[in-house]
């Protein structure tokens, strides 16, 4: 129970609500971009669940962890996004079935 | 109660644009959903007494890293999906198949683990005060914040070199 | 909660709003008079008494005009931009102090939208929210021109974005606190005392120059207004809005021009304080309003002279500028603010 009276299940449910969609997004999904988009998704999922703890917990920790996930989170979209336009200007194509040149 | 009904609240309309960002066809429109999406997981945020968690979540994911997307989507042009006549009917029910599995197991986890038997630190006498929080960044956590700025460093040169065109500057 | 605290708490909020909301027309006409001064040519003066009614005029012709909507474009989102726009816009004053706290009643009223505890990173918060209404604006109007003002304007926002809450950083760190009610507090004492208890502006010289630089910018006025300028892309994200649509981009700028004048008040002029005056009871209390509005009010005319004055900046000197000197200017302030934090100066 946080201190404010949310009790801890639904921060949890919702957590996995989130983490759940994601994954189908990035099971599902053809297109590369929303790929990306749903992993980040499921992070913030992740983030989620962390403060929940943090806060039922009244621990500060959890909350520091969560502002460096976010900030890794920034590193990764900026490196995967330049990847993504370094793909497109070669092959033209988003369809991540399509690029399969080191496939056997 | 109200905080409960508000994060309720909160959540449900996080859900509900997360899936309209994982149904939708224009790649544009999902990012935006997921943009309603993080904004309503920043007001949660805010209900669970972290209040400078969701000003940077809604400052660098939501106003940084999502616009870095649009961007990206506009100057490329990239379009809508097609849906395929042949479809992955394989890959499909593999895949269904797993989500199903590992909602399945999220769930059982949560249900066992969700009541923590750790006890409760020290209530904090003002939960919106920002200070503790910061003298914890700056003291416990010095380390990994130095080491957080080199990765950024790392992660701007990594992305200038990838994304410039061949043979220019 | 009673009613009464509900009632003086949607006061709160909603005052400054309509202020803003009134004011708008006289600014406008305050603008087109004040370009005639400069420009030496009367300005408007056929509708009304110098012209006193033209606002009017312009509402009347808004309301009047065809609202077109262009086809080939996603309806919801081109609609959705500009109310975006003006929502984020009037948002952003929710945080700024506009008056020294009222004690009537048994309560103490802190004249302030809500004061919460980060303070100024909800407004950078909302600010960063703005950019989508731009961006939408650009994208969904199916027109090359607006696209490529879209793009501009935003990537120009996001870049003196950095500047700007680096300045404020510093702001931050020689106040204490993210809340600006402890800003303007801590800006109200002597100038003349170590530590040093006066405005701003004093001390921070260079951060408040970066900063009401980069105010420029990222309220898209001259001379950073590229992305709307007429020579180059007709009218960049707002080429195909017309009648209240067009208004309300208008609208949502001339807000936003406000609120940045507001935050450098609050933050660098010392807010609602003059220096030796410390506000009792009611009167003590309207007369903070008034220094408050004096104050925003010079520096919206500031706004005003600069751009009948300047030419505008090409885009690559208008980003090298933000990247390559105010950046490491804002942080060159940050180093000092810490300094003379250091040495018990501040």
């Amino acid at each position: 129970m946080t201190p404010n009276g949310i009790p801890i299940g639904d921060v949890l449910l919702a957590s996995a609500a989130l983490f759940t969609i994601g994954l189908a997004g990035a099971l599902l999904r053809r297109n590369a971009i929303s790929i990306f988009l749903s992993i980040e998704l499921m992070m913030n999922a992740a983030n989620l669940a962390i403060l929940g703890y943090a806060s039922a917990l009244h621990s500060l920790e959890g909350q520091i962890v969560v502002f460096f996930v976010i900030a890794i989170a920034a590193a990764e979209a900026a490196v995967g996004l330049a990847i993504f336009v370094a793909l497109f200007r070669h092959t033209e194509t988003i369809d991540v079935n399509k690029i399969n040149l080191l496939k056997w | 109660m109200t905080a409960r009904f508000a994060f309720d609240a909160a959540m449900a309309l996080a859900i509900l644009f997360a899936g309209v960002m994982v149904v939708h066809r224009h790649p544009v429109k999902s990012v935006l959903a997921l943009v309603v999406s993080f904004f309503a997981l920043a007001v949660g945020y805010v209900l669970l007494s972290a209040p400078l968690i969701a000003a940077i979540q809604v400052i660098v994911y939501a106003g940084a890293i999502l616009v870095l997307f649009l961007f990206v989507l506009m100057l490329l042009n990239v379009p809508a999906e097609v849906r395929q006549t042949p479809g992955r009917p394989i890959h499909h029910t593999l895949s269904a198949g797993a989500i199903v599995a590992f909602a399945a197991a999220l769930l059982a986890v949560f249900r066992s683990y969700g009541a923590s038997s750790a006890p409760p630190g020290p209530l904090p006498s003002n939960p919106a005060d920002l200070a503790p929080l910061a003298k914890l960044l700056f003291s416990d956590h010095i380390l990994s914040f130095e080491a957080l700025s080199i990765l950024l460093l790392a992660a701007l040169v990594g992305a200038f070199a990838l994304a410039r065109r061949e043979g220019s500057p | 909660m009673s009613a009464a605290d509900l009632g003086i708490a949607a006061l709160r909020v909603l005052a400054p709003v309509l202020v803003m909301l009134i004011v708008l027309p006289m600014l406008q006409w305050v603008e087109r008079r004040g370009a005639g001064l400069i420009q030496d040519r009367p300005g408007p003066n056929r509708v009304g008494p110098f012209g006193l009614l033209q606002p009017l005029a312009d509402v009347v012709k808004f309301f009047m005009k065809e609202d077109l909507i262009p086809s080939n474009t996603d309806r919801f989102l081109y609609v959705l931009a500009p109310g975006l726009a003006t929502f984020a816009a009037l948002s952003t004053f929710a945080v700024i102090p506009y008056g020294a706290t009222l004690t009537a009643g048994g309560r103490s009223i802190p004249l302030i939208g809500a004061d919460i505890s980060i303070g100024i990173l909800y407004l950078f918060a909302i600010t960063s929210l703005s950019v989508y209404g731009i961006v939408l604006a650009g994208w969904s109007s199916n027109n090359k021109f607006s696209l490529i003002g879209g793009i501009r304007s935003s990537a120009q926002i996001i870049s003196y974005e950095l500047a700007m809450t680096t300045a404020a950083a510093g702001v931050i760190l020689s106040a204490g606190s993210f809340q600006l009610t402890e800003v303007v507090v801590q800006q109200g004492g002597s100038w003349f005392a170590l530590p040093y208890r006066g405005w701003n502006v004093v001390p921070q010289f260079v951060g408040f120059v970066v900063f009401f630089v980069s105010a420029f910018a990222e309220t898209n006025r001259v001379p950073f207004d590229l992305p709307e300028a007429e020579a180059e892309l007709v009218a960049g994200y707002h080429t195909e809005y017309s009648a209240m649509k067009f208004a309300m981009f208008y609208m949502a700028e001339y807000i936003n021009v406000i609120v940045a004048s507001a935050l450098t008040v609050t933050l660098y002029l010392g807010g609602w304080t003059l220096p030796g005056f410390s506000p009792s009871g009611i009167v003590g209390v309207l007369v903070s309003i008034l220094v408050f509005a004096v104050k925003v009010s010079v520096l919206v005319w500031i706004f005003m002279w600069v751009r009948w004055t300047l030419p505008r900046f090409r885009y690559d000197q208008l980003m090298r500028l933000g990247w390559k000197t105010l950046l490491p200017l804002a942080l060159l302030n940050l180093f000092w603010v810490a300094a003379l934090a250091l040495w018990k100066v501040l």
